[in-house]
């Protein structure tokens, strides 16, 4: 029996919810750690059966040696990268790819990944495409007299526009996920700002190639989910709204669908925005014929108008909000995107179509992080001695913490605690289950110098009331 | 300044030895070029071009890595069962048991007498830009360091924060971890000498140097 | 009896200066010679007189007899046992005795910025007719001293050298000519300020024009030492002396492969010392020399008042020549020939005429113009030339038809810019139609020169369509060929700084060889440069029928050269070429360290003087790219030597022409060629991780007795000697080239 095995080359809750996955398909799956994660809820779920050796021990999760040389020693056929880490680097899935021994990378083929990875390419395709995209430079920028004229023309545009205080923004086009990222609100200091950023670039990325962009202000944070095979199939699940963000740019609430008229104002035609959207990703999608699961980020401004932002090559965070409001025609259950991705990526058709997807609800999710939402979200360390909540029917709960025994919170990783998955018939449900839940989570920690944990419970407490609103 | 030298020599007479680990770096195939009880060379050379012994060999994804003793002494507990298998990385797979020389003693016995500035916290510390480019221009060089200087850098869940030094003002002695290394909470990271602690400890030197034989 | 004690001494001397020579004390029965001259000494006063002369009569039978058979038969290793006695005249010796009066410059003795190099400034006359008449000279040489250890055995310190620069260009200034005396076994190998190589190569870039006759004498020719103040228009060479390329042992341990601190084998440095071609008549026979002056049969020695006498008149005799030649020539002509004969025996007291040493304007250009001819002949003749394919024939037609289109449009054009301008028209116009004729064979022959390495073979999933990126011209560089493997690699940083293993594909493909994490450069085939730096397709060979031979008949050099050849498809160790950087044309050659490690011998130094020559004419930048050097060609002896003063010329007179000459140093960049035709660049770069100097740390530690520390001749530490003007990333080589000419070359790239 040729029985495909799962690397999964992550760790935290992804790795147990990538692990469920497996099992929910008859995949065996082999996880790996580092020391400092040995009592992490993903080895010990993995160290439970045992019939085979399941979690090896490697000297970092960054190294692509590690993982290679693990997969071999097990046998195993496939690699699912997770989200960070591995996840949209197509060096490393090309090599898995390329080896003499062949594995398969679970995520789009690296080409695709190499790309879209590069937001000036994905700029330009979505320039031909006739997609929109955040004015600005549509390729890397390298001499410093077209940087300025880029910048100056951005600014009288904005002012053409009657924008109040216009600014531009300055980024490493190598450069990803909020770094090497600088704004520029007049125009004589643009050039100090420039030759900043173009050092930073050219010493953390080895390009010093920058982008310009017009810096937006008041808008939504949208994503789009696709899933898509190997066989040239396209479908899409819908719409996110991950507005509610820390000031390091990172997500803490999310909501699906994007936007909910039935609930909230806006100054425009929700709907159609939402539509828009789909159709542009969907389009794109199918022009570099894309073969697994994808996020399309898109920024919509106050006045309705679309920008596409990037493209995440990967299974994100945040897809279980978008699996919960979905139900695909003559499943027996809730969708699980994770288990399409892996299936989609060892070769499988879809075996449905648009048609068959319907949608229904709200969902939430609040990410349940260690740290001070008061003092610029500086994260918390230490040991947590209680984790615990009340089941319910329309939550779940994905946390690599451990309820049964303390656990100390690595420092070298994201202090992340605990997903939280909320559905309701309707956002204001969705709102209420959410709150009532909140209500449920008890935490309790020791620092190292004896304080109380710190938590941002409190903080997507408040922010819940803020969901879906411009 | 309560230390009491005889004590001191008494005590690392009677624990001449230490036992360092060594552990697999990475995951892979291991292959042993040493035997139990085989005598083995640290790095040598004025600037320690030369490596120690060949202890074993950890091939992983076809690149034969050869792994050295970081210290001179003798093998003991090497793990023979794992010749020829695949290890996990931080598997221990042998000692070298290292006989402490006189250096060494005046190094352990100053430690003693320097101040200290520990790891707040258990992350990963760097030293600071400055003192990394004094010691990369001559590392034997005792650099002056004050109270209020910013000697070392915490990196913890990728933020960086600067640690400042606070003890009274002198030279700094002994850096006792790799800058990119994780530390764990209240190791020492540096030791200090105080400038008018300087004369003492050369005094103490010359009492080890003549006191104790190798 | 002071007589006797005296004549005794004498003896003793004569004895151990045969056992210096013979380089043992068993031959001949020397020692037991020896020995019964410091019994004689020993019992001086015992002895009958009668006897005592009687004694001293045979043993000095017996030495004369030695002499004779010694000088009869003499090897090269002997010779260099010669030049190496501590009885051989020296530079102080030539001071007191040739010239007339003497004042040291820039220091005094011991008290010296280096006391292995002496100046002075000096007179030297000549009689005619019974009257005395005297010239200044500027005496420039090296002192090796007996035996103090502040003269350091002749060895130039780099300050030594710069010395000898700054009184070099004191005696242009004053217009008197130059005497340099060459005693030295090879420059002080040291990096410090300012450096070895770099202050020979900026003595050799001085020497290629200075305004003034130089003259030169070798007794011991250590190659780059002796090149540091060596380049002359006449140069002299003692008949006992010798000029080599490299000490013999040194060449012994190279190619017996000797390990450091092992013992050599001596008959393998004999056996290289008469490979070496190093002998005053070896060197005059490769022209690599003018003129020989006799010596004693055994080496002149301190005493020698006689050979003091006759190196006086040649001196005087070379400096007139040099002198007449730019005068004109038939007075040349009729001074040099009544030399003819003359003086084999007996040096003639007077002179028949005074000549007066100064030169007007016309005649210094005239000097310098013989001087470049001179050096540029060096060599000639000791390459081989493979007959010209189609291409080549095309080629040359191209450079001759190009010459006169450029010389037309640089040089009448500027004055006669209308009427000129139809013929240029037609010219071009002519000239790009027959132009493209040429090239595309020249084409076809570079790709057949140039093979395509292999692409990594491309794992297709089975599965789904076209894979082909969406962007695909973008990501289609040339790939090397190292990146064929599926395995990993340890970057040498890593226990410095944490690198992680890198697999092969990615380090030898998209990372361009290089680290990361640290930035690392792993080494690259130079075919990597050939594609990556220059506009594609714009490369264009020119001069491959240039290529190395074996002029000096080494022993069993035949074989390894065929073997480089089949092996590289090359024939020799430089690669010249027409290329463009983002649309900018230049010349370029690149040593290239697969043959023969990149050394140079003639067949490299014709080629690089070459396409100097047509970056002038066709006024280009001209970029040298050191892919890796490991110095002169050893095999090539002194022939391979003087291409470093030959190919300084060229470049000298394309920089003043108003060149931009731009070096870029890769991997292992050692000896000669940086300490002459790179080094003298003023504008040099080094790519990082390379390394840069004049010799490798083992010459360093058996010539100095210092270890020098692993990274001693790294990149960095040439930035900060200031030997480099700065590092390049090998992925940034292709801009910052192209920064470079735009910024170094100004508006019009090229021209003043």
């Amino acid at each position: 029996m040729s029985r495909e095995r799962v690397l999964i080359a992550n760790r935290g809750e992804i790795a147990i919810r990538i692990m469920q996955a497996c099992k929910d398909l008859g995949l065996d799956y082999v996880v790996v750690y580092t020391e400092e994660d040995k009592s992490s809820l993903h080895v010990r779920l993995a160290q439970k059966e045992n019939d085979l050796k399941r979690a090896y021990r490697i000297s970092n999760y960054r190294d692509p040696n590690e993982i290679f040389s693990v997969a071999d020693q097990a046998k195993c056929t496939a690699i699912h990268p997770g989200y960070g880490f591995f996840a949209e680097n197509s060096g490393f899935a090309r090599r898995a790819t390329m080896r003499t021994r062949p594995l398969t990378f679970i995520g789009p083929r690296w080409e695709v990944i190499r790309d879209l990875g590069s937001k000036i390419n994905t700029k330009r395709l979505a320039k031909e495409l006739h997609i929109p995209v955040i004015p600005g430079s549509d390729r890397s920028i390298y001499n410093e007299m077209e940087a300025e004229g880029v910048a100056e023309e951005l600014f009288f545009l904005q002012k053409e526009q009657g924008i109040q205080h216009p600014s531009v923004l300055v980024k490493a086009s190598a450069g990803g996920g909020g770094m090497g990222i600088e704004e520029v609100s007049r125009l004589d200091t643009f050039r100090m700002v420039y030759r900043k950023i173009q050092n930073y670039a050219k010493r953390q990325f080895g390009d010093e190639g920058v982008l310009i962009e017009q810096c937006l202000r008041d808008y939504q944070h949208l994503e789009v989910q696709l899933l898509c095979s190997s066989h040239g199939e396209v479908v899409h699940f819908g719409t996110r709204n991950c507005t509610i963000q820390s000031t390091g740019r990172q997500k803490r609430v999310e909501v699906a669908p994007g936007f909910d008229p039935a609930v909230c104002k806006y100054p425009f035609d929700a709907k159609g925005v939402l539509d828009q959207i789909v159709r542009y990703s969907v389009r794109m999608a199918g022009h570099v014929g894309y073969d697994n699961i994808g996020t399309w980020e898109w920024i919509v401004s106050r006045d309705g108008s679309p920008y596409l932002m990037e493209v995440n090559t990967r299974i994100q965070v945040e897809n279980e909000i978008s699996a919960s409001i979905s139900r695909i025609k003559g499943a027996t259950g809730p969708t699980n995107l994770i288990r399409e991705q892996i299936r989609v990526a060892l070769g499988d058709r879809l075996g449905f179509t648009q048609d068959d997807v319907s949608f229904k609800g709200t969902s939430i999710e609040l990410r349940i992080v260690a740290e001070n939402t008061n003092r610029g979200f500086v994260p918390w360390c230490g040991t947590i001695t209680r984790f615990d909540y009340l089941d319910r029917p329309w939550a779940r709960v994905y946390s690599h913490v451990p309820r049964d025994i303390p656990y100390k919170i690595p420092t070298e990783y994201d202090p992340n605690l605990a997903l939280v998955i909320i559905w309701g018939q309707d956002t204001e449900q969705a709102k209420e289950r959410a709150r009532q839940f909140q209500r449920g989570i008890v935490i309790e920690g020791k620092g190292m110098e004896g304080e109380n944990i710190v938590t941002n419970l409190d903080y997507l407490y408040d922010r819940i009331g803020y969901i879906l609103q411009f | 300044m309560g230390i009491n030298l005889d004590d001191l020599l008494r005590h690392y007479r009677s624990h001449i030895f230490e036992d360092y680990q060594v552990k697999t770096p990475h995951t892979g195939v291991i292959s042993f070029e040493v035997e139990e009880g085989q005598a083995v060379e640290g790095p040598s050379g004025r600037w320690l071009q030369r490596p120690g012994t060949l202890l074993y060999i950890l091939e992983r994804e076809k690149n034969a890595k050869r792994i050295y003793a970081s210290w001179k002494g003798q093998v003991t507990g090497i793990r023979s069962e794992l010749e020829g298998h695949f290890v996990e990385a931080d598997e221990l797979v042998l000692f070298i048991r290292h006989r402490l020389d006189r250096e060494e003693i005046i190094d352990r016995i100053l430690t003693q007498m320097l101040t200290i500035l520990r790891a707040p916290q258990q992350a990963r510390y760097f030293l600071s830009s400055d003192i990394l480019a004094g010691l990369e221009k001559r590392p034997e060089a005792r650099i002056a360091i004050g109270p209020g200087d910013e000697v070392v850098i915490m990196s913890l869940m990728k933020r960086d924060t600067p640690i400042s030094y606070r003890g009274e003002p002198g030279v700094l002695y002994k850096v006792y971890f790799r800058s990119g290394d994780i530390v764990e909470q209240g190791s020492p990271l540096l030791g200090v000498c105080p400038s008018d602690r300087l004369q003492y400890m050369q005094k103490v030197i010359q009492r080890i140097r003549t006191d104790w034989e190798d | 009896m002071t007589d006797s004690g005296k004549l005794l001494s004498r003896l003793a001397d004569r004895i151990s200066y045969l056992i210096d020579i013979k380089g043992e004390s068993t031959w001949g029965n020397l020692d037991e010679l020896q020995r019964q001259v410091q019994d004689l000494h020993r019992s001086l006063f015992e002895i009958k007189e009668a006897e005592l002369y009687k004694e001293i009569d045979r043993i000095e039978d017996r030495v004369s007899f030695l002499e004779d058979r010694i000088a009869r038969r003499l090897t090269p290793a002997e010779v260099v046992n010669i030049v190496r006695s501590v009885q051989r005249f020296t530079l102080t010796d030539i001071l007191e005795n040739v010239y007339d009066s003497y004042t040291e410059l820039g220091g005094e003795g011991e008290c010296n910025i280096d006391p292995a190099v002496v100046v002075a400034r000096a007179t030297i006359s000549r009689k005619v007719k019974n009257r005395l008449y005297s010239h200044q000279v500027m005496v420039i040489g090296h002192e090796k001293g007996r035996g103090e250890e502040y003269r350091n055995g002749g060895c130039a310190r780099p300050w030594g050298n710069d010395k000898a620069l700054r009184y070099m260009l004191v005696a242009e200034t004053e217009g008197i000519p130059i005497h340099s005396f060459i005693f030295t076994p090879g420059a002080y190998p040291i990096e410090d300020y300012p450096g070895a190589a770099q202050q020979i190569a900026r003595n050799i870039y001085a020497m290629a024009r200075l305004k003034v006759p130089i003259v030169s004498f070798i007794s011991e020719g250590g190659s780059g030492g002796a090149e540091a103040i060596g380049l002359s228009d006449l140069r002299l060479m003692a008949s006992r002396g010798y000029y080599s390329v490299i000490s013999p042992e040194g060449a012994a341990a190279i190619e017996g492969k000797i390990r450091e601190g092992e013992k050599l084998p001596r008959d393998l440095v004999e056996h290289c010392a008469s490979q070496l071609k190093i002998t005053a008549s070896d060197n005059l026979k490769l022209g690599t020399i003018d003129r020989i002056v006799e010596e004693p049969p055994l080496g002149a020695r301190r005493e020698d008042y006689g050979f003091f006498r006759r190196l006086r008149y040649e001196m005087v005799r070379a400096t007139d020549e040099v002198v007449l030649r730019t005068k004109n020539f038939r007075a040349f002509r009729a001074y040099a020939l009544k030399r003819q004969g003359e003086e084999k025996v007996s040096v003639p007291e007077d002179f028949d005429l005074v000549i007066n040493w100064n030169l007007t304007e016309l005649e210094i250009e005239r000097l310098l113009e013989l001087r470049s001819k001179k050096y540029r002949e060096l060599g000639k003749g000791f390459f081989l030339k493979k007959s010209r394919g189609l291409g080549q024939k095309f080629r040359k037609a191209k450079a001759i038809a190009s010459k006169g289109y450029y010389e037309l449009r640089y040089g009448l054009l500027r004055l006669h810019h209308r009427n000129v301008q139809k013929v240029i028209e037609e010219v071009s116009g002519e000239g790009s139609v027959f132009f493209k004729k040429v090239a595309e064979p020249v084409r076809a022959a570079y790709d057949f020169v140039f093979p395509q390495p292999r692409r990594p073979a491309k794992v297709i999933r089975p599965d789904g369509p076209d894979r082909r990126s969406i962007f695909a011209e973008e990501w289609e560089p040339y790939v090397s060929p190292l990146a064929n493997e599926d395995r990993t690699v340890t970057c040498p940083n890593a226990s410095k700084y944490g690198c992680m293993d890198l697999w092969v594909p990615d380090l030898y493909g998209e990372l361009c060889g290089v680290c990361p994490n640290c930035g690392h450069h792993f080494p690259l085939e130079y075919q990597w440069y050939l594609k990556n730096l220059f506009d594609k397709g714009s490369v264009q060979e020119f001069n491959n029928h240039i290529a190395s031979g074996n002029p000096l008949g080494f022993q069993g050099f035949d074989e390894r050269l065929r073997r480089d050849i089949r092996r590289t498809g090359r024939t020799s160790s430089i690669i010249t070429f027409d290329a463009r950087v983002f649309g900018i044309r230049l010349v370029v050659a690149m040593l290239i360290g697969s043959f023969r490690g990149g050394t140079v011998g003639t067949a490299e130094g014709e080629k690089f003087v070459r396409a100097c020559d047509i970056a002038r004419t066709t006024r280009r930048p001209f970029l040298a790219y050191v892919h890796t050097t490991g110095g002169i060609r050893i095999q090539e002896g002194t022939l391979g030597v003087v291409q470093m003063p030959k190919c300084t010329i060229a470049v000298r007179e394309y920089i003043e022409s108003g060149g931009l000459y731009i070096v870029v140093y890769d991997n292992n960049s050692y000896a000669g060629p940086v300490a002459s035709f790179l080094g003298c660049s003023l504008y040099q770069f080094g790519i990082r991780s390379s390394r840069i100097g004049f010799a490798g740390p083992r010459v360093i530690r058996e010539t100095t007795g210092k270890n020098v520390p692993p990274d001693y001749h790294s990149a960095k530490n040439a930035l900060k000697r200031g030997h480099i003007q700065g590092i390049w990333d090998r992925r940034d080589f292709r801009k910052n080239l192209y920064e470079a000419l735009t910024t170094m070359g100004g508006h019009n790239l090229y021209y003043r």
